[in-house]
């Protein structure tokens, strides 16, 4: 047997082992009961909850913004956003949150905004109208 | 689509040409590809190949014409705004600069498919000119890729109805054949339309430069791979591997490069607050990378060695099928919200993976089919030999590109579950940065040692026992002289745990000893030194990339300390409020946000950073100035760029993270200006005001009364304020106002300025921060201020030097002329002949003024500036010269002199907008990284020239 097989041997059995490893890393997006519930670090994606109140106020902490999503099963939830409120946001529908229960508010820590394809309506080719 | 309609103002002769060149362009890469195959086939009977061959090399240059002309095309559309094409419509606008125009062809999908043949068109050319014995195998491949990409082009329909497969996505179409709109109805559309432009975040330098390299990069993976597959197909298992190996060495510094000018963008212009963030399409083109250096690798040892020839055909292969499987990634939408930059989709995924598995079976097939006719020594490699551990370098290299490539893969693996199991939840990585690094440390380990001993290692070692001696002791010197520096590494940042020391270990360990290897073995010879020089700038990039990714401080510390949260919570709190003039900690500094300027769309901010010692004194200082572009309208920011400050051994970076919404959007502005509730006054200089103001305290039915008091102290002309640049002809108004509240034992003054210039006004309102307080003077104030000219019933006179007369009760005396005028009132212009008249005013009482009228010549027009003595009513107005008699005409006027009054409104709950949210990071040696990294480039590229002047000088 060649010296060369066994290394490769032994990489492809730590390879394995590696990624069985990582499924620590892993999760499911949750829905808000799940992250209630368990209390973990998770995903959870929703829709922005455009009738609530969003909020932020950097003169208060500029790594505070407060909003409100809405997962498929139709809970309710407010966010804690520890960052300053990413641009566009108002214009987001699906985000993507990173982060933990804690109390009342789910307190993330990261974001990803799914916003509308661009090239929906016919306005955005026109120019606009003077006056 | 509407029929019958005859269109006017559209230009279709660009479009008719450019489609039939996309079309020809296809056509001749399928010619040339076919000419190709049979010259390779037929290489037996030379007449036969060779004809072939000419027509391979006609089509493809019929090919290259044809793809220029739709590059060319493409641009000519673009520069003449013809919005009538989609594409020029999706990625130009009437604002674009003439510098962005590359930016706008290469954002979009086609436009990057074109730039990528492009660069295989050059190298294409190359190839045909140098390849020799295998331009016709390797040429048969690049077509038949040209193929493939140009197929994405086409944007046909294949087959009928809701079965039609769309083949490509055409660049040249016009924006009515992509889709049917009401618009369409209108014969003159086109002078309706706009376009929509690129984004504000790619309007700069690094997106000129950062897709050519890179698509250069990906073009020229294309060129080992096709040496590779000319091998195997023609047999000559060794011949192929001494022309692909420069080739591969400029393609691995040219991707190299191309990803490293990505990290660059991200940290200096873009706001992502580093170089690397694993994301998955940065992943995916650093992947291919690793599979090439490692093929770069075990050709070197082939070509010395003869083992190795089978990994090297592997790896090449690998690394043009993973290019084609990261294109695949980033532009399928398969990514979705798992990346910040991928592309959108554009119902290419199916051709893509038939591009993918087309390569594949192809790679795969020959491969099986020759494997038993490469040659591979039946003798293994000893374990003392240089490429025995060049090879487990290689293998260690595969092993990081296959787990970053699985994990970046997640999100395909879930589509294809879903696909068997709709209701299948797909998983993800929760926290994809430390996920990586914790396996890509000990990949970092391993290649830093690896790179460094094997350099004392021998090719073809048989008797190893004998250089025992000096492997040692270099080896020796390098892991003392890497544990000292490894110790100093320590001393200067925190290296929180063993697996870190480890690695620091490992780059110092690789730089020494490749240094070494330089002085002793090479005897400083750096032409053959590529290998060397790039090793150390891989060590120096695992140093610098401790150095910068574990001791980044984020010195914008909050002070405000949440409840509850985790400490990598907390760290995630990297921004601070900074209120004009206010200084704030950060770190070492002292950091104060000073004025901003406003170009245009980009407003920069002034940020003063101060270092102060001991004793207060400060020892060094600089401004930052990060800045923002608003879109065209100003209601929103498009971009916030950052701006650093550069050490050699540290960089401090900033960027703003957020606005008052006042100064985001101009509608906040004018709505939170129009909602406050002003009360107007109109006060004698000298009178006193005051007021019971209620405020409402936060929640509504609470209620706070302050006694506010007002009192307009002076009234004056001619004001000026820092925000106000006078220019001739202005009335500008200021007046200074005493401010008191009863919440606050302390005077404020408001100073506010009026400007009338021209017909449009121009208000300074001045705003008292610690009071929420806005004070501005009203228009009336003019009135109040200045008399209008109609009103006044001017005399005329004819005045001598010298002459006394009474005029209004006043005695007035024409002193004499002044030719050398200066007054504030008068800016000299070139041209410009200006006399006045110097007067002296008395009064009864014995109080005595002077007044200066102006007259002047300028462009052959007489004009006049007047003069008022304000307390004595007097109007002065110095009309023309008689030049013979030197009389001088004179206007004056008399009207009974008011009291000074001004017209002014005041306020409450008027919120400070003066400040900016910052985020501010020390990244310590992030110049170990750059330098390491650029190194490593620079090596490659060492070798390559080390490389084709081996081949020439053999070839001679």
């Amino acid at each position: 047997m060649k010296k060369v097989y066994i290394i490769a041997g032994i990489m492809i059995a730590l390879a394995v082992s590696l990624f069985v490893m990582a499924q620590d890393d892993l999760s499911t997006y949750s829905n808000i009961s799940e992250a209630i519930s368990t209390g973990d670090r998770v995903k959870i994606a929703g829709q922005l909850a455009k009738d609530m109140e969003m909020l932020y106020d950097p003169v208060q902490d500029p790594n505070l913004f407060t909003f409100y999503i809405r997962d498929n099963e139709g809970t309710t939830q407010k966010v804690v956003l520890l960052q300053p409120k990413p641009q566009d946001f108002e214009l987001s529908e699906q985000v993507v949150l990173t982060g933990r229960m804690q109390e009342d508010a789910f307190v993330a820590t990261d974001v990803l905004m799914k916003c509308p394809s661009k090239y929906k309506d016919e306005e955005i080719y026109l120019k606009e109208q003077q006056g | 689509m509407i029929d019958g309609i005859q269109y006017v103002g559209e230009h279709l002769w660009p479009g008719q040409i450019g489609r039939a060149a996309i079309f020809i362009s296809f056509c001749a890469a399928i010619l040339s590809g076919f000419a190709y195959f049979f010259a390779t086939q037929q290489r037996e009977d030379k007449t036969a190949s060779n004809s072939w061959r000419k027509l391979g090399r006609l089509s493809f240059g019929v090919h290259g014409l044809a793809t220029f002309l739709v590059i060319g095309l493409i641009f000519y559309i673009m520069v003449n705004n013809y919005y009538e094409y989609q594409y020029v419509q999706a990625h130009v606008d009437d604002d674009l600069q003439f510098r962005y125009i590359f930016s706008a062809f290469w954002e979009g999908q086609e436009g990057s498919f074109l730039l990528w043949m492009f660069w295989h068109v050059v190298l294409g050319g190359l190839l045909i000119s140098s390849a020799k014995q295998f331009e016709s195998p390797v040429m048969a491949v690049v077509s038949s890729v040209q193929v493939i990409i140009g197929s994405m082009l086409l944007g046909v329909y294949i087959g009928f109805g809701p079965e039609a497969f769309k083949v490509g996505s055409n660049p040249m179409l016009l924006l009515r054949d992509t889709m049917d709109i009401p618009l369409f109805a209108n014969a003159d559309y086109v002078t309706l339309l706009e376009g929509t432009g690129i984004s504000p975040l790619l309007q700069n330098w690094w997106m000129t430069v950062h897709p050519p390299t890179l698509f250069l990069g990906f073009a020229s993976t294309v060129v080992p791979f096709a040496f590779a597959i000319a091998g195997l197909w023609t047999k000559e298992h060794r011949a192929w591997l001494k022309p692909a190996l420069p080739w591969a060495l400029f393609s691995g510094a040219i991707l190299g490069t191309g990803i490293l000018m990505g990290g660059a963008w991200a940290y200096e212009a873009l706001s992502f607050g580093g170089y690397w963030a694993w994301d998955p399409v940065e992943n995916m083109s650093l992947v291919p990378w690793l599979t090439l250096v490692a093929g770069v690798h075990t050709n070197l040892i082939a070509r010395t060695t003869d083992h190795s020839i089978r990994s090297t055909y592997v790896f090449y292969a690998l690394t043009f099928i993973l290019i084609v499987y990261s294109t695949f990634l980033t532009r399928s939408g398969v990514l979705g919200e798992t990346s910040v930059h991928a592309f959108t989709e554009m119902g290419l995924e199916w051709q893509l993976v038939t591009f993918i598995l087309l390569y594949l079976l192809m790679f795969g097939g020959l491969f099986i089919s020759r494997l038993n006719s490469i040659p591979a020594p039946k003798k293994e490699e000893s374990t003392g030999s240089k490429e025995f551990w060049m090879f487990i370098g290689s293998l260690v290299l595969l092993f990081s590109a296959f787990l970053i490539s699985v994990s970046t893969s997640l999100p395909v693996y879930n589509k294809i579950q879903e696909f068997f199991d709709p209701g299948y939840v797909g998983s993800v990585i929760t926290d994809p940065i430390p996920h990586y690094n914790k396996y890509q440390l000990w990949i970092a380990v391993f290649i830093g040692l690896l790179s460094g001993f094997s350099q004392f290692l021998r090719f073809r070692e048989i008797n190893f026992s004998n250089h025992l001696r000096p492997f040692l002791i270099h080896t020796g010197i390098g892991l003392a002289l890497a544990v000292a520096l490894t110790y100093l590494s320590t001393t200067m940042i925190s290296l929180q745990a063993w697996q870190y020391k480890l690695m620091m270990f490992s780059g110092w360990f690789a730089v020494v000893t490749n240094v070494d290897h330089i002085i002793s073995f090479l005897r400083g010879n750096l032409k053959a030194g590529g290998s060397a020089i790039a090793h150390i700038g891989f060590g120096l990039m695992l140093v610098g990339i401790l150095f910068s990714g574990l001791n980044q401080e984020v010195i914008s510390r909050n002070p405000f300390i949440m409840d509850g949260l985790t400490e990598d919570e907390e760290a995630k709190r990297n921004s601070v409020l900074l209120i004009k003039d206010s200084p704030v900690p950060m770190g070492t500094y002292e950091v104060t946000l000073n004025n901003d300027t406003i170009d245009y769309l980009t407003r920069t901010y002034n940020v003063n950073f101060a270092r102060k010692g001991e004793n207060g004194e400060t020892i060094e200082e600089f401004q930052l100035t990060p800045n923002i572009l608003y879109n065209k309208d100003f209601t929103k920011v498009a971009a916030a760029n950052p701006s650093t400050r550069q050490y050699w051994n540290r960089d401090i970076f900033t960027h703003i993270v957020a606005l008052p919404p006042e100064e985001t959007d101009i509608n906040e502005k004018k709505a939170k200006e129009d909602s406050l509730q002003y009360r107007p006054f109109i006060l004698d200089v000298g009178e006193l005001y005051s007021y019971a103001d209620t405020v409402p305290i936060s929640r509504a039915d609470t209620f706070r009364v302050q006694q506010m008091e007002i009192q307009l102290l002076e009234v004056f002309r001619d004001a000026t304020h820092p925000d106000y640049i006078a220019e001739q002809g202005d009335l500008a108004v200021g007046a200074k106002i005493r401010v008191r509240s009863s919440e606050l034992d302390e005077d404020f003054i408001a100073d506010p300025v009026l400007v009338l210039r021209g017909e449009v006004l121009y208000n300074f309102p001045a705003q008292i921060n610690p009071l929420n307080t806005r004070v501005k003077l009203n228009e009336e104030i003019f009135n109040l201020v200045y008399t209008a000219e109609t009103e006044l019933g001017y005399q005329e006179f004819e005045l001598a030097q010298g002459t006394e007369f009474e005029f209004a009760g006043y005695k007035v005396q024409f002193a004499g002329f002044n030719k050398n005028v200066t007054l504030p009132t008068y800016e000299p212009q070139d041209g410009d002949i200006a006399v006045s008249a110097m007067f002296q005013v008395e009064n009864a009482e014995g109080q005595v003024r002077a007044g200066q009228p102006v007259f002047l010549i300028r462009n052959s027009q007489p004009l006049n500036l007047k003069d008022e003595i304000t307390d004595f009513g007097l109007h002065l107005r110095f009309v023309s010269l008689d030049p013979e008699s030197e009389k001088a005409r004179i206007f004056l006027a008399y009207q009974e002199p008011r009291k000074p009054q001004a017209a002014f409104s005041v306020a409450t709950r008027s919120f400070r907008t003066d400040w900016i949210a910052l985020q501010a990071i020390e990244f310590p040696g992030i110049n170990y990284f750059w330098i390491g990294a650029s190194l490593m480039m620079f090596g490659l590229t060492i070798s390559m020239y080390h490389r084709i002047r081996q081949k020439r000088a053999v070839a001679s």
